[in-house]
């Protein structure tokens, strides 16, 4: 019912409206993955924002190239796999706060990267002028068309999120988080599934990012810096950690909810802040453990 | 016999304190063996030594002829080494059912094959009759996590005997297990045992189960085995007598 409402949402909305749906797309792929390095596996990101960099730039340069958006794609998730494999080693030697700024410090590494190559990155100048795909020949130049398009993308992503989550592995993931050292004395292979869990999340995050240039056209630094990353936690926390639905209503929150208390003006901020810090206290499981607390208080 | 396991001269020092000082052990296949002896006697260091959880300061471990010293707790299990924990270490997010799948799941295939394996990998019928065993059905799909310390620990044994192992190391499995499943308990280990095979080194400090699940228990006192035998060679031993009640 909701996956077919907001599929017929562009006829209700003016451009600018299909364009946050589209935003949110995005951002439902990239925490989706997320959910599943943190989530799922009980890793700690906070350099999510370069994986969704990472793969934005793959993509607008090689489409600048002329290579197709089908070629583009598995691109930027194997790129965004094989750097999300390489962060994923810290998460051997260190955990929590400490595995935090180990990733904290490869987002700002990745963003004075992109900022300072301008022979490939272009700079603060960016990279304009990227073309949409054009999948069978069919134009996605129109904001509905592309939004129908990153939606349909979402559908399949989430669908192999949640194989993911159903197959031996996701029990695999659960078990590191839950007792990393009672899993390896059952065989668990700890060393092999938080570099899985890492390399994943980031491959999500990669492709979320090829998604991100088309729809923008045009893209800079700026949206990967480390308050990407911040909100981007935020939207897996806010809907529900380890849930399979908590970043679609985590990002939905983040993103369209600053929209919609923009009639607040100045104050729309402050509102969305406190709003933040009263979930954190109150419903530290996210929106989507209220069921759970209700049925704990009946029971 | 030739020994399953055998541990020389084991020697685990934490600057002057003397964990472990030089304890050696044997055990058969088949056998089951009971390590007792006062609290910080070192019994669970000589565990950990044994398991690859912490690395031994001096001293040989064999498991059917080959060299484990050092070996990591991975690559132990994979060779059919097994055990329990003192304190409790489930998957507290997820259902027993899933816990006991979780235990057993890694030694099925290969890791790219259990990606595309069915999601309970074959072992559904194996946990279901494990939770029979343990009479757990009533919890079966409620979170580990949310289950009685009893009932976890019942669990935690479980998950040790999924992957069906060749020896199991058991540390104080009785630890906050209701009294009056405790009988059940040492049954369900000696079923266990004739089920499957595996060789069993129990730590417990309940006397009456240690009594009789081994055949053969060896007490340790600071850091060293003060005397091996039968249970109730042991049981009379004046210096365990005084190890554990003083002069």
């Amino acid at each position: 019912m909701a996956v077919v409402a907001i599929a017929l949402a562009p006829f209700a909305l003016k451009n600018y409206g299909i364009y946050l749906l589209t935003l949110w797309c995005v951002y439902v792929m990239a925490g989706m993955g997320l959910n599943l390095t943190v989530g799922y596996a009980g890793q700690m990101s906070i350099g999510h924002a370069a994986f969704l960099g990472i793969g934005a730039y793959t993509a607008a340069i090689l489409m600048k190239m002329g290579v197709a958006f089908y070629l583009v794609l598995p691109a930027a998730a194997l790129l965004c796999f094989v750097m999300g494999l390489a962060l994923g080693f810290p998460a051997l030697r260190v955990q929590h706060h400490y595995l935090a700024f180990a990733t904290l410090g490869f987002n700002v590494l990745v963003y004075l990267f992109i900022r300072n190559e301008e022979w490939l990155t272009g700079g603060t100048f960016g990279v304009s002028g990227i073309q949409r795909p054009k999948p069978f020949g069919f134009s996605l130049d129109g904001s509905a068309p592309f939004f129908w398009f990153t939606y349909v993308s979402t559908i399949l992503l989430a669908l192999i999120l949640f194989w993911l989550i159903r197959s031996p592995w996701g029990r695999a993931f659960a078990a590191l988080r839950d007792n990393p050292i009672r899993a390896e004395s059952l065989g668990v292979n700890i060393m092999a599934y938080t570099l899985l869990a890492f390399a994943i999340g980031a491959a999500f995050a990669g492709i979320a990012g090829a998604y991100f240039a088309a729809l923008v056209q045009f893209i800079e630094p700026g949206p990967f810096h480390l308050i990407t990353s911040l909100m981007m936690l935020l939207m897996v926390i806010v809907g529900g950690s380890a849930r399979f639905f908590g970043p679609m209503l985590g990002a939905a929150i983040v993103i369209l909810l600053p929209e919609w208390l923009r009639f607040m003006k100045d104050w729309y901020l402050v509102i969305f802040g406190l709003a933040v810090v009263a979930l954190m206290i109150w419903l530290p499981g996210g929106l989507l453990s209220i069921p759970d607390r209700l049925r704990l208080r009946k029971a | 016999m030739k020994p399953f396991l055998e541990v020389k001269e084991c020697v685990k020092h934490y600057g002057a304190i003397r964990a472990v000082d030089g304890v050696s052990l044997s055990v058969a296949p088949g056998e089951i063996v009971g390590v007792i002896g006062p609290n910080g006697s070192g019994k669970t260091t000589l565990f950990n030594s044994i398991l690859g959880q912490i690395k031994p300061t001096s001293g040989r471990m064999q498991f059917c002829g080959e060299d484990i010293t050092g070996m990591s707790p991975l690559k132990l299990a994979r060779r059919g080494i097994g055990r329990t924990f003192q304190t409790l270490q489930v998957f507290g997010k997820l259902s027993l059912r899933d816990n006991l799948i979780a235990a057993a799941q890694e030694f099925r295939g290969t890791l790219f094959g259990r990606l595309f394996a069915a999601p309970d990998v074959g072992l559904g019928r194996e946990a279901d009759e494990m939770i029979e065993r343990f009479r757990l059905e009533q919890v079966a799909h409620l979170p580990a996590g949310s289950l009685s310390y009893g009932q976890q620990k019942l669990i935690d044994i479980a998950m040790a005997f999924m992957p069906r192992p060749r020896l199991v190391l058991l540390d104080e499995p009785c630890a906050g297990v209701n009294p009056a499943l405790v009988e059940q308990l040492r049954d369900l280990l000696l079923e266990l045992n004739q089920a499957q095979g595996g060789s069993f080194v129990v730590i417990e400090h309940n006397m009456d189960f240690i009594m009789h699940l081994c055949p053969r228990v060896i007490c340790m006192v600071e850091g060293k085995v003060l005397a091996e035998g039968k249970p109730e060679e042991v049981q009379s031993d004046g210096a365990v007598l005084e190890a554990y009640l003083g002069n």
